[in-house]
């Protein structure tokens, strides 16, 4: 490749970068993609996949990065050809709109002048210098302070309003960058992982979600206490754990968690995400007994033996599972009998009918389970977070610039004739015409009165001679 | 509920208010377009005075939250939005022609609301994630992005009727002669973009502002979240397109008759076809 051609090449490639139909193609392509990625679950078990899709296509799509597209290389490789579009197109544009700060259009000429539309003339006694005083005070007051040009015999004046809305654009493209270099910083320094803490236990580390391995914490953190309160129709009201920091051994803070209401510690913020019954702390039972037709009610711990009262016989709750087979919370139970050998089956709470399959003189139901929770954390360190929001606040100041405020400027020129002031006026915005329409047509009135008039039928259609 | 029986009035009112408005268009009648104008303020408080009833009965009830929280509330309020912000633009125009073509959207969203099956009209109390102050400013700065969008959505639709008609070079049909320029058709396509796109933007800000209190994370790629920025997407590309390539006319209202359907998919379509964290409205 000659050394022409390949600067042919990078300025083409350099064109490329900094056109705006690759931000509109980069734009469609995104939002498609993104479809995808709400089509097709994210970051599911390979078992859920197999249910849904055959395995070459399972296959294809795992190669492909469909199954966690927002992290594929190639969505990626996207987002960083958008920001560099942006910046490209964003340098370009700004020198042509810098221009209007380093070198205002202070003087229209002449063509300019006749190519502005709506621009007004009339005549006032008097000469320009005469004028000049009353007409800069007069601009002043109803639009902004000029700045005077003097030429020969003549001025010109050129006053201007909002110039910064030409920025607006430019804050919100960088607010995108901000918000894009944000999330990196959150992505690079910071972690999202979930821990179980059953109450009164203790944690140290937790499982992140991407890699699922642990990351310890340079502080441990307890479950004191977890509730949960019900409203009366029985949909969950509230969620709470009560949490304490630990630094070695030594409690610093101990404060309530809720959905909404997380916990932040040395930049480690606790979220109430789920709950779970790890064990029971007492069971009552209800025992009936079939010969005797009576019912007891027995309070009984895991794993401890108990003698129902009145008889020879006993029983031991093995253990507790929070849910049996889809049926509910079950407990185990091992029933001895004196000269019977002992017999083992499960009590579910949810099915009191099945109490009549136990085999023997009792059948068991179960009154009541003092469950021990476990509290299911999120726990993410996010040092972007605050970038992320000022990006945001960076794009909402821009928004305004952009859409509420324009640039206004307005020329006014006054120029000697026959002893008299012939005042031209122009005006131009870049936005909402018909609106800075009305407010020429008011800075006109403002100057028309502010001199006496010359003659009585000055009208804005009127030619120098 | 009374405030049921009142909502259930307002879309009756709704209904005849569209039928006036085209009234109003086919026999160009100054005084029709006055009763439809007349009779759609009367129904937006009619409307607003049920949304704060239906909030005074979720307080004698126990359960005490803005009517913002299911399927139902959020329609009804979409359909409010509507209507206040035509209403708004009618005043501003000084020109009732928009009418016809908007209130059929704020009487569609409140039929939906009150008729489709799967949509209750309960008032039940808060779940946890929902409990939270977030919750005001995410769903108002959402819907009323929304209904500038619909808007948009209408005025195009008038904008590709009014063009076809030009195209084919007939003369327009009675009922079109009301219409404003395709020039001034095109600048409020535009206009009430620009009123709908920083909305979003704002209710995008506050529900990665909530979500990051509730589930710990700003943006999770969750469906609704990802379609409201595919809706974002669409409608950035038709400012850059207007802004900056000069797009005008025919494209850009198609622009924005696609930038309506990703809002529509993104309110209806991610709750029934998709699933995920965000499953209330």
């Amino acid at each position: 490749m000659t050394l022409k051609e390949e600067k042919g090449f990078f300025s083409s490639l350099g064109e490329s970068l900094c056109s705006l139909r690759l931000t509109i193609a980069l734009l469609i392509i995104l939002a498609v993609a993104s479809i995808f990625g709400t089509v097709i679950p994210q970051n599911a078990s390979p078992e859920e996949y197999l249910r849904a899709y055959k395995i070459s296509t399972y296959k294809i799509l795992k190669i492909l990065g469909f199954l966690d597209m927002y992290h594929a290389g190639w969505f990626l490789f996207l987002l960083a050809l958008l920001s560099l579009n942006l910046v490209a197109c964003s340098l370009k544009r700004f020198r042509i709109s810098w221009r209007f700060f380093s070198h205002p259009q202070e003087r229209l000429d002449e063509d300019q002048w006749k190519a502005l539309p709506g621009s007004r003339k009339f005549s006032r006694k008097g000469l320009p210098a005469e004028s000049l005083a009353p007409y800069r005070e007069a601009l002043s007051r109803v639009f902004s302070r000029p700045k005077v040009l003097e030429d020969f015999k003549a001025y010109s004046l050129f006053a201007e309003k909002g110039k910064f809305s030409r920025l607006g654009v430019y804050f919100i493209h960088l607010s995108v960058l901000v918000i894009l270099a944000g999330a990196l910083l959150g992505s690079f320094f910071g972690f999202r992982g979930n821990v179980n803490i059953v109450e009164g236990e203790t944690a140290d580390k937790v499982i992140l979600r991407s890699e699922s391995q642990a990351q310890p914490l340079e502080f441990s953190v307890r479950l004191d206490k977890f509730s949960i309160s019900l409203y009366p129709s029985g949909a969950p009201k509230e969620f709470k754990s009560t949490l304490t920091i630990l630094e070695g051994d030594r409690p610093v803070v101990t404060e309530p968690i809720r959905v909404n209401h997380p916990l932040t510690y040395k930049g480690i913020s606790f979220y109430q995400a789920s709950y779970g019954v790890a064990s029971v702390q007492k069971a009552v039972l209800n025992i009936k007994d079939r010969e005797a037709r009576k019912e007891l009610a027995v309070a009984a711990q895991i794993g401890t033996k108990t003698e129902i009262p009145g008889s020879a016989s006993a029983f031991l709750l093995a253990r507790f599972i929070p849910d049996y087979q889809g049926m509910g919370p079950a407990l185990q139970m091992i029933f001895f009998e004196p000269n019977h050998p002992h017999e083992n089956f499960w009590i579910l709470q949810d099915h009191p009918e099945l109490a009549e399959k136990q085999p023997g003189r009792y059948a068991f139901t179960i009154q009541e389970i003092e469950p021990k929770y476990y509290s299911g954390l999120q726990v993410t360190k996010d040092p972007g977070v605050w970038v992320v929001w000022i990006g945001c606040f960076l794009m909402m100041g821009g928004f305004y610039m952009t859409f509420l405020l324009s640039h206004r400027r307005v020329w006014l020129r006054l120029t000697e004739k026959g002893g008299e002031t012939w005042v031209e006026i122009a005006g131009s915005s870049h936005r909402d015409r018909p609106g800075f329409e009305k407010e020429l047509e008011k800075i006109e009135q403002e100057l028309r009165e502010r001199l006496p008039k010359e003659r009585r039928n000055s009208a804005k259609s009127e030619d120098p001679p | 509920m009374i405030s049921t029986k009142m909502l259930t009035t307002v879309t009756f009112l709704y209904l005849l208010c569209t039928v006036l408005y085209f009234n109003y268009l086919a026999f160009r009648s100054e005084r029709l377009g006055k009763v439809a104008g007349g009779l759609s303020w009367i129904t937006l408080v009619i409307h607003a005075a049920a949304i704060l009833w239906r909030w005074v009965e979720s307080y004698q009830l126990g359960i005490g939250h803005a009517p913002l929280s299911n399927m139902y509330e959020s329609l009804v309020f979409f359909s409010w939005c509507i209507a206040f912000l035509y209403l708004l633009w009618e005043w501003k125009l000084q020109s009732r022609v928009l009418g016809a073509f908007a209130m059929p959207f704020a009487f569609l969203f409140i039929a939906y609301a009150s008729l489709a099956p799967g949509v209750s009209d309960r008032i039940d109390p808060l779940i946890p994630a929902l409990q939270s102050n977030w919750l005001h400013a995410h769903v108002i700065t959402c819907f009323l992005s929304y209904s500038s969008f619909a808007l948009s959505c209408a005025v195009s639709v008038m904008y590709l009727l009014k063009l076809r008609k030009k195209e084919k070079g007939q003369k327009e049909a009675g009922w079109m002669a009301l219409f404003p320029s395709l020039d001034a058709l095109d600048t409020l396509v535009y206009k009430t973009i620009v009123v709908g796109f920083p909305l979003l933007t704002i209710g995008i800000v506050t529900g990665a502002a909530w979500a990051n209190y509730a589930w710990g994370s700003y943006w999770s790629w969750d469906p609704k979240e990802t379609w409201s920025l595919i809706t974002w997407f669409v409608y950035a590309i038709f400012l850059h397109a207007r802004f900056a390539r000069e797009w005008r006319g025919k494209r850009t209202a198609a622009l924005s008759i696609i930038g309506f359907l990703a809002v529509i998919f993104t309110y209806f379509g991610v709750n029934y076809v998709l699933s995920g964290l965000h499953s209330y409205a």
